[in-house]
């Protein structure tokens, strides 16, 4: 890859500074595109043999689906579409819960604003795909659901879901999880945005629920630097905006604990949802949006091998 | 420890401050949102053990800089370890006053305060200045070696020396160095009688040694004397002994002979007693006696000594213008054998004087006054008779034992001296000579009848009178001198040799004789003749082993500041405590500058992020892009 290619490619984009260009709808495009141009060659496979319309030809677009007569006529690149192009039902699961509110420093996004953009990206790419993808928002709730469906628009009402009321106080992904199980139906692929500051046996069981009823399940576990490495300065009190919880400390005297104890946690996660059969990624808020959209493709590579 | 500048111990108030940010620091008022608030509950609690240690670790080190600090603000100075004492000038005192002799736990007490003081000097450094000053006086500077040889010749003295004398002079001694720093170290028994009123010594450092040993019971001669001095030829030994039990054996010996032998009764639990043993001995001229007890812890108070002169009576004979009462006492003293009938010596009246040797007496008539004079110009005595002094004039007389009887004088006659007059004034009255004595000659300033003088018609007259008569008898044989050893006495006139009991002379030379350091009977000699002996006797006070406490002991130093200690090792170690102090800012910084730094290390940056409180997080919003 070229570097002045990849300087252009939005997905490499500092998040931050990537959010304040503009809406996230646009914002999230930037981001696909720029991912799709880094693909060496089109992933998408499986498209039906029922043929449905033409759209235009976009890079990355696999080269067999090219209508070559109108190229030859027209000149117009197009490629074809057909009914059924959809292969995989996705559910993105949206931790919304206050402690997803949060950021370390000004000069990163919360944890929330980074999870929606990701998810509106992942939406996109999916889409682009001709995948079915659906939304589901929770925090001490269910707060947004919406039904996976491969059809124009689908994009846009995810998006303006995102911007549905949610940061309850607490996070319960059990049933949030459940209800994506339903709401993809036929076996799919769930992906699970949050921080994970949450119960491990609840989560594990609701994920093996998922596995059992064969889906895919892909968690990205989203930290902001600071709660990775406790880079704040000082003693005070601190409080956990969902349970209330006030721990005082001196910063220099448990920072090392502190790291000890988050990588323990992280390996528990690991080790956890490894054993359920989940593919979990730790995500930080700081790192460009390129990185989770890799994982996330690649895990549809995966479901769809 | 002390200190310079202690207001400045106030500082160690500051010491509460990390205390108290210790005690509150959970108190801490910042509040801050940090959604895996659960994980530092969880950090915290599994590693709360190390950090209640490491935290406490810290809350120690800083108070301890502050209280180093505010130690070192108040400018300490104290002892450091390692470091020695500054030059320092060390007057060592040893009190080897007879009572160092008794012997207690089987050992002598002057060897405890010896080898004390040898530890003293074993502590010294070759810039330091020393002199020993034993209790006699002598005095020994230079080096610490040939201080140590004179202290290792240290042996206890006969009497009590002059102890305050001795610390007086190490005081002056140590002034006179140019030492800043000096101590006068004294090392006794603490005898009571050794320190029996306060020494003045200016600002002087005294540190005194005083052993807690319990004193021994103590028997010991306190008198021995022959009552009259010369016996004529019969005589008694008076002598008092401080008997330890109720009773106690003595001996009393006469030249190389035992006089007596006996026991005497004290009071229950021991105490004074005394003895008098009569005697008529066929020895003649000077003897030496002593009155002995029983040996015990303190030898050398268990013999007194004491001389006398044995001739046969006077032969005596009394004048007309004598008086009844001369008459009627020559009388008794030749009815009672002390003197026999006879012109040897005569008892006259002034006037009356033909020949020596003679007791002479002031003319009862005035109108005698003249030929009285003129006698006395004729038989070669250089006395006078002067103005006629009427009124009552109280008598005193020289000799302790007489001047508290009630004698006095109401018709006297001043006595002149005139060229060549050497003689004792034997009484005084109204501050002026009344009896004196020559060799050959006592005369009396007042007649001897109850219209001139009441002395005749006390009882002190009588012994008085024998005792005259047989010093007149006598002649030339001389005086007994009783004397402390080491005291310096007037040469007598005419005497040019002391001759010690097994028959050795030292000569004499100058005006005065150095009284030997060791008791017994001298005799003066002239010629080949004894004249006169010279009695050396130990204070009689040094048998009386009773101590002072410490703070009595104190009290005996009025110095710059005094202290006492009972252990030898704790007194020696003292000495140079003064000079060994020095300034303990630097180190009390240093030990602050390195709790400090331990504190950093443990602190491990905390320092910094304590300075303020922890970084709010950002009040985040939904949707910032």
């Amino acid at each position: 890859m070229e570097p002045s290619r990849d300087a252009n490619r939005a997905d490499l984009f500092d998040p931050k500074t990537l959010a304040a260009l503009g809406h996230i709808e646009i914002v999230a495009r930037w981001v696909v595109d720029g991912f799709i141009s880094g693909l060496h060659r089109s992933p998408r496979k499986g498209f039906s043999v029922e043929f449905a319309e033409y759209r235009p030809y976009q890079p990355g677009d696999d080269l067999r689906y090219l209508d070559w007569k109108i190229a030859a006529r027209a000149d117009r690149w197009v490629v074809k579409q057909f009914e059924e192009e959809t292969n995989l039902r996705a559910t993105i699961v949206l931790d919304v819960s206050r402690s997803m509110d949060w950021s370390g420093s000004p000069a990163r996004l919360t944890k929330l604003a980074y999870g929606e953009q990701l998810a509106a990206a992942i939406a996109l790419l999916l889409l682009r795909q001709r995948d079915a993808v659906g939304l589901v928002r929770f925090d001490s709730e269910v707060r947004t659901v919406l039904p996976p469906r491969a059809r124009t628009g689908q994009w846009r009402r995810l998006v303006a879901a995102l911007d549905d009321p949610g940061a309850g106080q607490a996070s319960y992904a059990a049933d949030a999880l459940a209800r994506a199980a339903r709401l993809v139906g036929r076996p799919g692929m769930v992906i699970l945005v949050s921080d994970l500051l949450m119960d491990v046996p609840e989560v594990e069981r609701a994920l093996r629920a998922l596995r059992a009823a064969g889906h895919d399940v892909t968690v990205l576990h989203l930290m902001d630097p600071a709660e990775r490495d406790l880079s704040l300065t000082g003693e005070a009190v601190f409080v956990d905006p969902e349970t209330g919880l006030e721990v005082p400390a001196a910063v220099a005297d448990v920072r090392d604990a502190y790291r000890a104890t988050v990588d323990a946690a992280v390996e528990e996660w690991r080790r956890t949802l490894a054993r359920a059969g989940a593919v979990y990624e730790t995500l930080s808020t700081a790192e460009p949006f390129g990185v989770p959209l890799r994982l996330a493709f690649s895990a549809r590579q995966h479901v769809l091998k | 420890m002390s200190f310079l500048a202690p207001i400045w111990l106030a500082l160690a108030g500051a010491a509460a401050v990390p205390l108290l940010i210790h005690l509150l620091r959970r108190r801490i008022g910042a509040r801050v949102v940090f959604p895996a608030a659960r994980y530092l509950a969880r950090a915290e609690q599994e590693h709360s053990r190390k950090l209640r240690l490491r935290n406490l670790l810290v809350m120690f080190l800083r108070v301890l800089a502050v209280l180093c600090v505010a130690a070192a603000a108040a400018r300490p100075v104290g002892r450091l370890a390692g470091v020695g004492h500054a030059p320092t000038a060390l007057a060592l005192v040893v009190d080897n006053s007879l009572s160092s002799s008794a012997v207690v736990d089987g050992r002598p007490v002057l060897g405890r305060l010896t080898a004390a003081a040898d530890s003293a000097l074993a502590a010294t450094t070759p810039a330091d200045r020393v002199w020993l000053v034993t209790a006699d006086g002598a005095t020994v500077g230079g080096s610490v070696a040939a201080v140590r040889r004179a202290l290792g010749e240290v042996r206890p003295l006969a009497g009590s020396g002059d102890p305050a004398g001795a610390v007086r002079r190490a005081a002056a001694l140590v002034r006179s160095s140019g030492v800043a720093e000096g101590v006068v170290a004294v090392v006794t028994d603490g005898q009571a009688t050794s320190w029996p009123t306060p020494i003045a010594l200016e600002d002087s450092r005294v540190a005194v040694h005083a052993p807690d040993v319990r004193p021994p019971a103590n028997g010991a001669v306190l008198r021995a004397a022959a009552v009259p001095a010369r016996w004529t030829p019969a005589g008694a030994v008076e002598g008092r002994v401080l008997a330890p039990a109720e009773s106690a054996a003595y001996r009393i010996t006469l030249g190389r002979r035992t006089l007596a032998r006996g026991t005497v009764s004290a009071p229950r639990g021991g105490g004074e007693a005394s003895l008098l043993v009569r005697a008529a001995p066929p020895e003649r001229g000077w003897l030496p006696g002593t009155v002995e007890l029983e040996p015990d812890e303190l030898r050398g108070d268990d013999v007194r000594h004491f001389a006398l002169w044995i001739g046969a009576a006077p032969r005596v004979t009394a004048g007309e213008g004598a008086g009844p009462f001369a008459r009627t006492a020559v009388e008794a003293l030749v009815q009672g054998g002390r003197a026999q009938a006879g012109a040897e010596v005569r008892v006259v009246s002034a006037d009356e004087l033909t020949a020596l040797p003679a007791l002479i007496l002031a003319p009862a008539d005035p109108v005698r006054l003249g030929a009285a004079n003129r006698a006395l110009e004729r038989a070669g005595v250089p006395w006078r008779f002067g103005m006629v002094r009427r009124g009552e004039s109280t008598i005193r007389f020289a000799g302790a034992a007489r001047s508290a009887a009630d004698v006095a004088a109401s018709v006297r006659y001043t006595l002149v001296p005139q060229a060549g007059a050497a003689a004792d004034t034997v009484a005084r009255a109204g501050g002026e000579p009344w009896i004196v004595a020559g060799a050959r000659y006592v005369i009396v300033g007042s007649a001897l009848d109850p219209q001139s003088t009441s002395f005749p018609v006390r009882a002190t007259f009588l012994p008085w009178l024998a005792d005259a008569v047989s010093r007149l008898a006598a002649g030339g044989a001389g005086e007994v001198v009783e004397a402390v050893p080491g005291a310096r006495l007037p040469r007598p006139s005419g005497v040019d040799a002391l001759e010690a009991a097994d028959g050795s002379r030292t000569p004499l030379a100058g005006d005065s004789v150095e009284v030997p350091a060791r008791p017994g009977v001298y005799f003066y000699a002239r010629g080949g003749e004894r004249r006169g002996a010279l009695v050396v006797n130990g204070d009689g006070g040094e048998s009386v082993l009773a101590r002072l406490s410490g703070a009595q002991l104190r009290s005996r130093f009025q110095g710059g500041s005094v202290e006492v200690e009972a252990g030898a090792a704790a007194w020696a170690s003292s000495l140079f405590a003064a000079s060994n102090r020095r300034s303990l800012v630097t180190p009390l910084l240093v030990a602050a500058l390195l709790a400090l730094a331990a504190e950093a290390l443990a602190a491990r940056g905390a320092r910094r992020g304590r300075a303020r409180p922890a970084a709010p997080a950002p009040a985040a919003t939904r949707g910032a892009a």
